[in-house]
C-alpha cells in the first residue's frame, strides 16, 4: 500500500501526527477540533453539515468527543465519559477508499499480513442527526479499532454525491500498539521531565466530570436549557442562519445526553426528545444546502456548478 | 446445440456476513430461471459466496437461441382479392406492413377458415448478447433489505461493487454492470492475493482462486473445512465445541482463507457466569467457545481468522486482548450486582415504564404476582414459591450484568437469586418464566415457572390489546404473537386443566386500574385460538380439523388438543368422510328452519323404519360414548360413533325430511339435531373438508 516506511507511533500524539500527516497527504483539509461539547466527529460541522450537497470535500482532524453515560470515576480502565476520535470524511466517496484506509494502518506500522485486518458489517445510524449510512467496523485481530461509513443520508437529505467516513478510536489503536491495559497507562508523549500518561493529563477530568454526569448536573436547569436551545435553533432556522442553528442542535443533543446520564428521561420520553432534536438538524440541513445553493455552491469546480 | 460453460463474478467490498448465502443463491437462481425463460438452460449451477465475492458457474449452457418461426395472419383469403383475382388493397397493406412483397406471403386454410399469412425464421439471439441484461436484471431483484449508493454513482447495490467477471467458455463477455467493466479477471484475497488472477477457462475458476487466490470461493467447502478447524483444535485442546449453524455461517461468511487461531483467557474469569462469557465470545467476537467433557467452559477459544499470519502469535495475542476487558467488564458488574439481594431491587421497577398506559415495571411485577399465585390455586401449586418468584422475576433487569447482556435477563436472575439462597424452585423460575423463548424452545419445567410464565404472557396480552397496539401484518412490536405461542403450548404441553377464559378476565381485572380491557377481552382469547393453526400446521394437521374444533372455543385448551388430535386420527377411520358429509347435509337443513336448539325427538311420531332405526342406535351409543368424552377419550368416542354411518345412510336415502306435515317435519329435523350434538360434542364436523 504505502511505500513510505512505518512511522515511529510508541505515544499517543504520535499517532495522531502519523493520521494528520498521512490524510494530508490525501489531499483532506486537517481541520482543528470543534470547540464544543459533541458525542462524535460526525458532530463536527466538517463532517455533518459538509456532507449535504454536491460539492466535493475531503477533510480529517481530532475531535474530543464526550458521552456522559460511560463516565466510571476514572476506575475503569476502557471507559471514558471523555475521549478522542479521529475522523476522515471524503466526498464523493473514492474508489479506492478501503485501501487508503489500510494504508492508513500500513503508516502506523500495522503489516497486513501479519494482523488479521477485516471489515465487519456495522450499519450506522444518527437518530438525533436523522442520518444513517451503510459500512463497517474494521477489526484488527478481533478488536474494533474503526469504523467505516458510507453516508446515505445526513439531516434527512439524501447524500448526493456519497461521502465515505471512517472513524478511528485513537485510544483504542494507542492501547494496542502501546501493549497496555488501562488507558490511563497510555504514554501521551515523553518529556524531559519523562513520560507523561493519558492518566497524568485526564484522570481528575475523568473523576470529576463523571461526579458532574452522574449526580451534580442540575435536571430542572438542563430541561430548560434544551428548551431554550430548540427555541433558539428553531429561530435561527427561520432566519436562514443554518451554522448558528447548527450549534444549537449540537448544544440540544449535549444537554440531552446530560439528562439521560442522570436517568432523568423516561424509555417513553426519550424517543419524543430524540425526535426533537432531529426535527432541529433536518430544519438545519435544509437550510444549509438552501445556504449553499444560494452561494452557487462554491466548492464545485467551475464546470460543474452550472 | 452447442454449449458452454458460463462463469459470472462480482466482486464487492466486503458483503453483510449474515445474508451472503442468500444473497449469493438469489443471484444464482434469478440468473438460471432467466436464462430457462430464453430457452438457455444450463445443466447445472455452481454457487460461490465469499465475503467479497458472489459467484456463479453455469454449466452447459446453450450458447444460441433455437431459431423461431414468427407468423403473422393477414386478411381472410375471401377479401384478399379483388374481382379480377387481384391482390386487394388490403392484402397489398399487409404485404407491406411486413416489409415484404404480396408473393412473398403464404395462404393457410384452418378449419375456421382461409387467410394470408407472413411467415418469417428469425434468428435466435447468441448466449453472449443475453448474458449482460439477464445478469443485471438478476441483481437489481436481490432481496436487498438495505441499498446502498457509493461515491457519485445513482445506481444502487449491497456495498460497492468492484469488478465483474462473466465468460462464455474461455471467452470474457463485453458489457458493463453497476459502473465495472465485465472481463477475464478476478482478484483473490485481499492481502495474500491482491493482484489480478486471469481465468483462462471459466471451469478453472474456483481452482484457480484457490491455488493462486488464496480464497475457498465454495461457502459450503469453506463451511466444512472451518468446522474441521474448530473441531479439530478443541480436540487439541481436550474439549467439546458445540457448533451452532447460525455463528457457523456467520465466520464462514467473514473470511476467504479460514485459519484457526487458539486462544485463552484467565483461570479467574470462570467464576462468571459462563452465560455471559458465552455470549460476550459467540456474539461480540464470533469466536467458538470451548467446554469440557462435563459440559464446563474451559478458559480457551477458537477464532477463525482471514490471514496465514507470518506471526499468527501476533494474532492471537491481538484477539487474547480484546476479550480481556469485555471479561473484566462482566466480572465487574457481576460482584458489584452480588452486594444487594435481589429482592433490593424491587422498589427500583417502579421508576422503569413498561409502557405509559400500562405503568412501571412494578405495576407489571404487582400483576404478575397476582395473577401468578391464582393461577397457582387453580394447580395447587406452591402459592408462596410463586409468589417470591413473580415479586423477583423482573429484578434482574435492575442489574449492570443485564444492561450490558440484556439477552440474559432471567439467566441472571436465577443466579442472584440461588446467591441469596432463595429456593431452588423460586431460582429457577425466574429464568424459565421467560421460556420458550423461540420456536421449538424448552418450556418452563415446574408448575411454579408455569404459573408465572402464563401470568406474564397473559397480562401483556391482554394490555397491549388494551392500548390498541395489537400485532398486525408484520407489526408486531412487543412480540405477542409469540408470547400467544408460548401460552398455547404451555397449556397443552403441560397439560394443564386451566380454563383461558377465565384466565383472561384474571388478568384483565388485574388491569382494571390502568385500563379498561373488558372490550378486548374476547379479541385476546380469539387471537390465541388463532395461533393453534399455525401450532398444528407444524404436526401437519390441516386447518379445517383445527377450526371444526376451535369453533367452540374449548374452555380448556388441552382438552381442545385432546379433540383435534382424535378428529385428526379419526380421519382415517373409513366412515369418516361420509359423517362428514352428513354433518354438512345436516346443517344445511337446519340452517334454512327455525328449529327450537332443545326440541326433543317423539318416537311416537315415527312413521318409518329408518328413523326409528337412527333415533335407537343414536341413543344407545350415545349413552356408550358420553362418558368416554367426560373422560377425553374422543378418538374411542368418535369410532364408536363411526357405527352409525349405516343408519345415517338409511336415513338419507329413505326418509324425506321437509315433509307438509309441519309436527312431523319437525320431528325429524329434531331427531337430526340430535345427531349434529352428538358428533358436536367434539367438533363441529360439517366443516371438515372433503379431500
Amino acid at each position: 500500500m504505502s511505500d513510505q516506511a512505518a512511522d515511529d507511533v510508541s505515544t499517543f500524539q504520535d499517532i495522531i501526527r502519523t493520521l494528520q500527516n498521512y490524510w494530508s497527504e490525501q489531499g483532506c483539509v486537517i481541520m482543528q477540533p470543534l470547540d464544543m461539547e459533541v458525542g462524535a466527529g460526525t458532530f463536527h460541522p466538517a463532517t455533518f453539515l459538509r456532507a449535504i450537497g454536491p460539492e466535493p470535500w475531503r477533510t480529517a482532524y481530532v475531535q474530543p468527543s464526550r458521552r456522559p453515560s460511560d463516565g466510571r470515576y476514572g476506575d475503569n480502565p476502557n471507559r471514558l465519559q471523555h475521549y478522542f476520535q479521529f475522523q476522515v470524511l471524503i466526498k464523493p466517496s473514492p474508489d479506492d477508499f478501503q485501501n487508503l484506509y489500510l494504508g492508513s494502518l500500513e503508516q502506523m506500522g500495522f503489516d497486513t499480513l501479519v494482523h488479521d485486518v477485516r471489515f465487519v458489517e456495522d450499519n450506522w445510524e444518527a437518530p438525533t442527526l436523522g442520518a444513517w449510512g451503510l459500512g463497517w467496523e474494521v477489526w484488527l485481530n478481533g478488536m474494533e479499532v474503526s469504523q467505516f461509513t458510507y453516508f446515505q443520508q445526513v439531516g434527512g437529505v439524501e447524500c448526493n454525491p456519497v461521502s465515505g467516513e471512517i472513524t478511528y478510536g485513537i485510544e483504542r489503536l494507542a492501547m494496542y500498539i502501546q501493549g497496555v491495559d488501562s488507558i490511563y497507562d497510555l504514554i501521551w508523549t515523553r518529556g524531559p521531565q519523562g513520560i507523561v500518561t493519558y492518566g497524568d493529563i485526564y484522570h481528575q477530568n475523568e473523576v470529576e466530570q463523571s461526579s458532574y454526569n452522574f449526580e451534580l448536573a442540575d435536571s430542572a436547569e438542563l430541561f430548560h436549557w434544551f428548551d431554550v436551545c430548540e427555541q433558539q435553533g428553531q429561530n435561527l432556522i427561520d432566519k436562514k442562519l443554518p451554522l448558528p442553528a447548527y450549534e444549537q442542535v449540537i448544544k440540544a443533543s449535549h444537554t440531552f445526553n446530560l439528562l439521560d446520564a442522570r436517568h432523568a428521561i423516561s424509555v417513553t420520553e426519550r424517543q419524543r426528545f430524540i425526535l426533537r432534536v432531529r426535527t432541529l438538524s433536518r430544519g438545519v440541513a435544509r437550510a444549509y444546502l438552501e445556504s449553499r445553493k444560494a452561494l452557487g455552491f462554491p466548492l464545485l469546480a467551475p464546470e460543474a456548478r452550472s | 446445440m452447442n454449449t458452454a460453460d458460463c462463469l459470472i463474478e462480482l466482486g464487492t467490498e466486503e458483503l453483510p456476513p449474515r445474508s451472503l448465502k442468500t444473497l449469493s443463491q438469489s443471484f444464482a437462481e434469478l440468473t438460471r430461471r432467466a436464462l430457462e425463460d430464453c430457452g438457455l438452460t444450463p445443466s447445472s449451477v455452481q454457487v460461490f459466496a465469499t465475503p467479497r465475492r458472489l459467484a456463479m458457474l453455469l454449466r452447459d449452457v446453450p450458447t444460441r437461441q433455437s431459431d423461431r418461426l414468427v407468423e403473422k395472419r393477414g386478411p381472410a383469403l375471401a377479401v384478399a382479392f379483388d374481382a379480377e383475382g387481384k391482390p386487394s388493397k388490403a392484402a397489398l397493406g399487409f404485404a407491406k406492413s411486413c416489409g415484404v412483397s404480396f408473393d412473398a406471403l403464404t395462404q393457410k386454410a384452418t378449419d375456421k377458415g382461409s387467410w394470408l399469412y407472413f411467415e418469417k425464421s428469425e434468428a435466435g439471439l447468441g448466449l453472449r448478447q443475453i448474458l449482460p441484461g439477464v445478469v443485471s436484471t438478476a441483481l437489481t431483484r436481490l432481496p436487498i433489505p438495505k441499498r446502498m449508493r457509493w461515491g457519485t454513482r445513482s445506481d444502487e447495490f449491497v456495498r460497492p461493487v468492484k469488478w465483474l467477471l462473466m465468460m462464455i467458455g474461455s471467452e470474457p463477455v463485453d458489457a458493463e454492470i453497476l459502473g465495472v467493466r465485465g472481463g477475464a479477471v478476478s482478484y483473490g484475497h485481499r492481502f495474500h492475493a491482491p493482484g489480478e488472477i486471469s481465468i483462462t477457462r471459466a471451469t478453472d475458476y474456483e481452482s484457480l482462486l484457490r491455488t493462486k487466490g488464496w480464497v475457498v470461493a465454495d461457502f459450503d467447502l469453506r463451511k466444512s473445512i472451518i468446522r474441521g478447524l474448530v473441531e479439530e483444535n478443541a480436540d487439541k485442546l481436550g474439549g467439546i465445541v458445540q457448533i451452532e449453524e447460525p455463528l457457523l455461517d456467520e465466520v464462514t461468511a467473514l473470511v476467504e482463507y479460514p485459519v484457526a487461531v487458539c486462544g485463552a483467557f484467565d483461570e479467574e474469569f470462570l467464576d462468571i457466569p459462563q452465560e455471559a462469557l458465552v455470549m460476550t465470545m459467540q456474539d461480540n467476537q464470533k469466536y467458538f467457545a470451548v467446554f469440557d467433557q462435563a459440559g464446563k467452559l474451559m478458559p480457551h477459544f477458537i477464532a477463525i481468522a482471514n490471514i496465514d499470519s507470518r506471526h499468527p502469535e501476533v494474532v492471537v495475542a491481538g484477539n487474547e486482548r480484546v476479550i480481556r476487558p469485555r471479561f473484566s467488564d462482566a466480572g465487574f458488574f457481576y460482584r458489584q450486582d452480588q452486594k444487594q439481594p435481589l429482592a433490593k431491587l424491587l422498589p427500583r421497577l417502579d421508576a422503569v415504564v413498561f409502557q405509559e398506559q400500562l405503568g412501571s415495571l412494578g405495576d407489571k411485577t404487582r400483576r404478575i404476582t397476582g395473577l401468578a399465585i391464582y393461577i397457582a390455586s387453580r394447580l395447587g401449586a406452591d402459592e408462596d414459591q410463586v409468589g417470591r418468584a413473580a415479586e423477583l422475576c423482573k429484578c434482574d433487569l435492575m442489574t449492570g450484568m443485564v444492561g450490558e447482556f440484556p439477552k440474559l435477563q432471567g439467566v441472571m436472575g436465577r443466579y442472584y437469586a440461588r446467591h441469596d439462597h432463595e429456593p431452588e424452585q423460586v431460582s429457577n423460575a425466574i429464568e424459565q418464566h421467560y421460556w420458550p423463548r423461540f420456536a421449538g424452545d424448552e418450556l418452563p419445567q415446574s408448575d411454579v415457572a408455569q404459573c408465572l410464565a402464563l401470568a406474564d404472557r397473559l397480562d401483556s396480552l391482554i394490555g397491549i390489546f388494551a392500548i390498541g397496539e395489537k400485532p398486525s401484518g408484520v407489526k408486531d412490536p412487543f412480540a405477542l404473537r409469540r408470547s400467544a405461542l408460548a401460552v398455547v403450548r404451555i397449556l397443552i404441553e403441560k397439560s394443564l386443566p386451566l380454563d383461558l377464559g377465565d384466565l383472561c378476565a384474571r388478568a384483565r381485572q388485574g388491569l382494571a386500574h390502568k385500563i379498561d380491557a373488558s372490550s378486548v377481552e374476547t379479541e385476546v382469547i380469539d387471537y390465541i385460538f388463532g395461533r393453534l393453526r399455525t401450532y398444528y400446521q407444524e404436526q401437519k394437521i390441516n386447518f379445517d380439523i383445527v377450526d371444526a374444533v376451535v369453533v367452540d372455543k374449548p374452555p380448556e385448551l388441552r382438552d381442545c388438543d385432546r379433540k383435534i388430535q382424535a378428529l385428526n386420527q379419526f380421519q382415517s377411520n373409513t366412515a369418516a368422510l361420509a359423517l362428514a358429509a352428513a354433518n354438512k347435509r345436516i346443517v344445511n337443513i337446519l340452517k334454512k328452519q327455525k328449529l327450537d336448539p332443545s326440541a326433543a325427538v317423539n318416537p311416537s311420531r315415527f312413521e318409518l323404519a329408518a328413523e326409528k332405526q337412527l333415533f335407537e342406535q343414536l341413543n344407545t351409543l350415545r349413552a356408550r360414548v358420553e362418558p368416554m368424552f367426560d373422560e377425553g377419550q374422543y378418538l374411542q368416542g368418535l369410532n364408536e360413533l363411526a357405527g352409525l354411518r349405516p343408519a345415517v345412510d338409511q336415513f338419507f336415502d329413505e326418509v324425506m325430511v321437509m315433509v307438509d306435515d309441519e309436527s312431523l317435519k319437525n320431528n325429524r329435523l329434531a331427531l337430526l339435531q340430535q345427531l349434529f350434538r352428538c358428533f358436536r360434542q367434539v367438533a363441529d364436523f360439517s366443516r371438515i373438508q372433503s379431500k
